[in-house]
């Protein structure tokens, strides 16, 4: 059945992935997208068309998105439980209006970039929400396995089993992930002890994606900076695309790749230089390592231990019948 | 190795150098394996242990990942090992035996004065049916790690089905590791048990002991060792002649700087009883 679904959204936003992407670059995908649109799929976020929708109050992408999870987080709980021996509580339930930073109530946030280059300034906008990575951390050591990596790419938390204990947020090298305290799973079990509220954060509209339909953001923007389909066509379009307007990409690379590839005409070494990292407010550093990426090997040996148990057993047990052997040999001959 | 009776050090050899080394290799990384374990759970920060001298790296949830997989290579290959070579060589003391159940609620009763213990083989029941309880806890965690483990590498979107069955087998039996920890720990603090605890350290524990509470144990041991007997009578019966039989030696001749030892008088005392 979702499979199903997930083949007509394929279909479905496939066109307007290509009206997108023609319009972008010039250039057609290539004619196997569609039949790829069941795989993974990636995001570009072209800086040299959003303009931050400057006319309006608030940006198309954020005000989409908040009216899509307008509903998302359950009532707060009157008295939020103290955590012990740490006391912090984050409660942004009478904060729900804030657009201007990550919030649990709001999943993406447009950070104006001035940049001054060659004696010119330039503004540039870059909508920053979850990227979406090929090997998120925060979803593959979530204790709870409340974090996943679905099969369209999308990393999505499962409100119903996250503890709030924001270990995803830690491993994230962008902190994205925000906690509201006083929701979730823990209030029924030790909630001044273990746990404190529920993480939320950017889960790509997987159930829009589901049913056939596009990202709120990606639908909603007004420019068509965003676009979604295929990843290995998104990878070649953003490629194409910053080659066109000489510019740069961010996202392939970092943390071991993701979904979301931006294409901006300026490097993000100067956007960088523009933000300062607050929380809820993420950098753009260009060196971004997978940490994880080190265990890898560690764990493929954790993999082949069973053999190494097996090798050594019949190893050790072959030499002791072999001494027995011997042993019981020497008896009868002497 | 087959279990030895040193009559004259009042010692009988429980496990070789083999087990001694399975035992403890399994024992310090599932220890390793729960610290790091509990280190994956977002508590250090909250409870400030990271804050303790020389533990701030215990808030670091990647560097718990390379003790945690660092220890389970360990725990895993050493696992398999003792069920595989063990298992060849027909070694089965720790098996659970008929009636078993039973035996233990006898022994636990006579531990706390109701009743007497019954004689008893190289393992306690109580033992060989703990034994199959660690061992199934044991299989759960490591194939529940593996799992994730190979999430972790290969599969990121594996199937969530698969991913939550995986995790959630893996923390309740994270739970149940620990309890089964904290009951072998309660069976050492039990006086009557506390002679078998030089056994998991030197290989070897008291005759006198052995003989008293493993008397199953020790008749197996004397059985075989008058079958070897038997089987080259040529050489071994000459000098079994011509000496006194090892207990009779020991408990009449053996003596340290011209004084008896304190351990002979009692090994005396439980030949004597055993005797009668």
């Amino acid at each position: 059945m979702n499979d199903q679904k997930i083949a007509k959204m394929g279909r479905r936003s496939f066109l307007q992935i290509t009206a997108g992407a023609a319009a972008l670059v010039g250039v057609s995908l290539p004619r196997n997208a569609q039949a790829d649109s069941n795989s993974q799929l990636s995001t570009i976020i072209d800086l040299s068309l959003c303009d931050g929708c400057a006319d309006r109050e608030t940006p198309a992408c954020v005000s989409s998105c908040k009216t899509i999870n307008k509903d998302k987080i359950p009532k707060v709980v009157d008295k939020i439980p103290e955590p012990w021996p740490r006391k912090t509580i984050e409660d942004w339930s009478k904060k729900k209006e804030v657009t201007n930073r990550l919030t649990p109530y709001n999943f993406i946030y447009i950070h104006k970039a001035e940049i001054e280059t060659a004696g010119r300034k330039q503004i540039i906008f870059v909508p920053r929400r979850c990227m979406h990575c090929d090997n998120p951390a925060c979803a593959t050591i979530c204790p709870f396995s409340a974090n996943h990596k679905m099969k369209n790419g999308a990393v999505v938390i499962d409100q119903n089993l996250c503890f709030g204990g924001a270990k995803c947020k830690t491993v994230c090298p962008w902190e994205i992930p925000q906690r509201q305290s006083g929701v979730g799973v823990y209030l029924h079990v030790l909630p001044n002890l273990m746990g404190n509220g529920v993480m939320y954060k950017c889960d790509l509209c997987d159930d829009r994606l589901k049913e056939g339909k596009l990202p709120g953001c990606v639908e909603a923007c007004p420019r068509k900076a965003m676009i979604i389909g295929p990843k290995k066509d998104m990878e070649k379009l953003a490629l194409e695309r910053a080659r066109q307007i000489n510019g740069f990409i961010y996202g392939k690379a970092q943390n071991g790749g993701t979904a979301t590839l931006y294409v901006s005409p300026v490097s993000f070494d100067l956007i960088n230089k523009s933000i300062q990292k607050k929380p809820g407010q993420p950098d753009m550093k260009q060196e971004v390592v997978r940490r994880m990426a080190g265990t890898d090997n560690p764990a493929k040996a954790v993999l082949i231990a069973p053999v190494l148990g097996l090798v050594a057993a019949g190893a050790f047990g072959w030499f002791a019948r072999r001494k027995e052997m011997v042993k019981k040999e020497g008896n009868n001959n002497g | 190795m087959a279990d030895m009776i040193l009559t004259e050090k009042n010692l009988v050899s429980r496990h070789s150098m083999l087990e001694l080394a399975e035992h403890w290799l399994i024992a310090i990384s599932g220890l390793i394996l729960f610290l790091s374990g509990m280190f994956e759970l977002p508590m250090s920060n909250r409870y400030y242990i990271s804050s303790v001298p020389g533990l701030a790296w215990s808030a670091d949830f990647i560097t718990s990942l390379y003790i945690h997989y660092f220890a389970a290579i360990i725990f895993i290959a050493a696992g398999l090992f003792h069920l595989v070579y063990h298992g060849i060589r027909g070694e089965n003391g720790m098996i659970p035996q008929k009636g078993d159940m039973a035996a233990s609620v006898t022994i636990i009763k006579s531990l706390f004065g109701f009743g007497k213990e019954p004689p008893m083989h190289k393992y306690l029941p109580e033992q060989r049916l703990a034994y199959v309880g660690m061992v199934f806890i044991m299989a759960m965690l490591i194939i529940s790690g593996m799992i994730k483990t190979y999430k972790n590498i290969y599969a990121q979107d594996m199937s969530l089905t698969v991913v939550l069955m995986a995790t959630w087998i893996h923390n309740i039996f994270f739970v149940l590791f620990f309890l089964a920890f904290l009951a072998h720990m309660a069976a050492i603090a039990l006086r009557p048990n506390w002679p078998m605890v030089r056994g998991i350290f030197t290989g070897f524990v008291r005759l006198d002991y052995a003989r008293h509470r493993h008397s199953l144990w020790i008749a197996d041991i004397e059985k075989v060792d008058l079958a070897q007997v038997a089987e080259a009578p040529e050489i071994v019966l000459p000098a079994i002649e011509a000496e006194p039989l090892p207990e009779l030696q020991t408990t009449l001749l053996t003596h340290i700087e011209g004084e008896p030892t304190k351990i002979n008088d009692e090994t005396t005392k439980q030949q004597e009883i055993s005797e009668d």
